[in-house]
């Protein structure tokens, strides 16, 4: 009995393989992961910022246009990906293996691209429905193996340039007849897999397609309307948080100041609209009231433009003590909520008051605030 | 062109050499538990060649010699949209190791929705199977006509 032989590199004869195919979708790929990666990078500095950044607190909506960006661009990116590889697949039987030491490097780097690239795409799909089946921290991984990524692209496209060009240039040519799937119609089905997979999801931030997207990880089911990512009963808040004799304490130089609920109602109070971001692509805009950080920190003997430290009653996680900057603390839409979308805020959004500031992630809209030093 | 690739290429090596760094700045302390995240980078190119790819190859020939033309390309677009509907919906749908429920996040009936989208694809593959048939149709018999003129 004769045993199945694996295909040769010419067996492959559909219009998806060819350079003119692998170009197109390739290059559409390139634009997802320097999206990807940028926006990434933007999230990374702004919640580790190094000594030279800055970040504004106008427009309210950057952060979240770009976090949007980053999830799409990263869902795109998934059937993208298949397709690129599908396109390329012929090249895996091409024999003989190695041809020489560059053509050994160069395979080599595809498959660090290639395992760089699903690891992204991968792990930042489950992130985003909080399903965590490993047993890494995601953001240090996923932060790590992005500059893998971006990198082996960059060298890919520097190694395939000439490639490049000469399917680009050859984009008037007529289509040689396909067995299969064409050409046209390999590209038409990528394009549509692409638009199915954004439309499918992009709800989770971009509003008009809330109803429409069946697969979006978010919802409009959320406490007061808005989708809470950590509860009170998961951050261990319940008992503190309900605590009558709650009070926010104020440290700055010029002494401590302790606030009782019934004396932030008494300071001024200010309205704001403005969106809650995640890094995990979801955001919502909301109604937020309550004290602005200007009038907060006249109240406690400083001055607006000051870094404030936010410490929350959440004893554990990444997040229980935060930085808010000088930026945000001098702009009047920077609000310490007491009341979200016209009701008293829930305990799981952070009751008795949490930090809402423009143009910031939503991990650092700190919840459940006990506590804010001035130095 | 020359300098462009280099412009590319330096940059490039930098971030993949930045990269790696971080990378076993994480995995060498962490040693054995990184081992799992390793086997995770290597298994998925792995995966794409040894089962994604064949199966869709195989798919892609089957329906080839399956479907009536007019009819071919949109099974063809309807089977991979729903191939990678399936994929995204799936970490949604498999839950085992999902952080604990959250208002407003993942509380949608992420199965029904799917069941809907891809209700929502295979009827505009329908309409477009069809419209593409007639058409054919049509073609065939105009071209009839104008032989026996």
């Amino acid at each position: 009995m004769k045993l199945p032989q694996p295909p040769r590199e010419e067996h492959f004869r559909g219009g998806a393989h060819g350079e003119r195919a692998t170009a197109r979708v390739g290059m559409l790929l390139g634009i997802a992961f320097t999206i990807c990666f940028v926006t990434g990078l933007l999230s990374h500095l702004i919640q580790h910022p190094p000594g030279w950044f800055w970040w504004p607190s106008n427009p309210v909506w950057l952060y979240r246009v770009t976090q949007g960006a980053h999830v799409i661009s990263g869902i795109a990116a998934i059937p993208l990906l298949l397709a690129k590889l599908w396109s390329v697949y012929p090249k895996l039987f091409g024999r003989p293996l190695v041809r020489s030491v560059p053509h050994a490097v160069e395979r080599l780097s595809i498959l660090v691209l290639s395992a760089s690239a699903f690891f992204e795409l991968s792990t930042g799909l489950l992130n985003v429905a909080q399903n965590y089946p490993w047993n890494f921290y995601f953001p240090t991984v996923h932060y790590a193996v992005a500059w893998v990524a971006i990198g082996s692209i960059l060298v890919h496209i520097a190694v395939k340039l000439p490639v490049v060009r000469h399917a680009f240039s050859r984009e008037d040519e007529p289509e040689p007849p396909a067995r299969g799937l064409s050409r046209r119609g390999f590209l038409r089905t990528t394009w549509l897999a692409t638009g199915a997979a954004v439309v499918a999801t992009a709800g989770a931030t971009v509003a008009p397609l809330r109803e429409v997207s069946a697969l979006s990880w978010r919802t409009n089911k959320g406490t007061q309307g808005l989708p809470v990512n950590r509860t009170a009963a998961a951050a261990g808040v319940v008992r503190t948080a309900a605590d009558p004799m709650w009070q926010l304490t104020v440290v700055t130089p010029a002494g401590t100041r302790r606030f009782a609920p019934a004396d932030l109602r008494a300071l001024p109070q200010t309205t704001a609209e403005l969106p809650i971001a995640c890094v995990e692509g979801w955001s919502q805009n909301a109604v937020w009231r309550g004290i602005s950080f200007p009038d907060l920190l006249r109240a406690a003997g400083s001055e607006p433009g000051v870094d404030v430290r936010v410490s929350s009653l959440e004893r554990v996680g990444a997040y229980a003590v935060t930085t808010l900057p000088g930026e945000h603390t001098a702009d009047p839409r920077t609000l310490l909520a007491l009341e979200l979308n016209g009701e008293v805020l829930d305990l799981d959004h952070g009751y008795p008051c949490r930090v809402i500031a423009p143009n910031r992630p939503g991990v650092l809209q700190t919840k459940w605030v006990e506590r804010l030093e001035i130095r | 062109m020359r300098t462009m690739r280099i412009l590319l290429a330096l940059p490039g090596l930098a971030a993949l050499g930045f990269g790696a760094w971080l990378f076993v700045g994480y995995a060498a302390p962490a040693w054995p538990d990184s081992l799992k995240t390793l086997v995770w980078l290597a298994g998925a190119p792995v995966v794409n060649d040894a089962v994604l790819a064949p199966v869709a190859g195989l798919a892609g020939l089957l329906l080839a010699r399956l479907v009536p033309v007019p009819w071919r390309a949109p099974v063809q677009a309807g089977a991979v949209i729903t191939a990678v509907l399936t994929f995204l919906a799936f970490p949604l749908l498999w839950r085992p190791f999902g952080a604990p429920p959250s208002p407003g996040l993942h509380d949608d009936d992420p199965g029904t929705g799917l069941l809907v989208t891809l209700a929502v694809v295979w009827g505009l593959v329908a309409i477009t199977g069809t419209v593409r048939a007639v058409l054919a149709h049509r073609n065939v018999r105009s071209k009839g006509r104008s032989r026996q003129t």
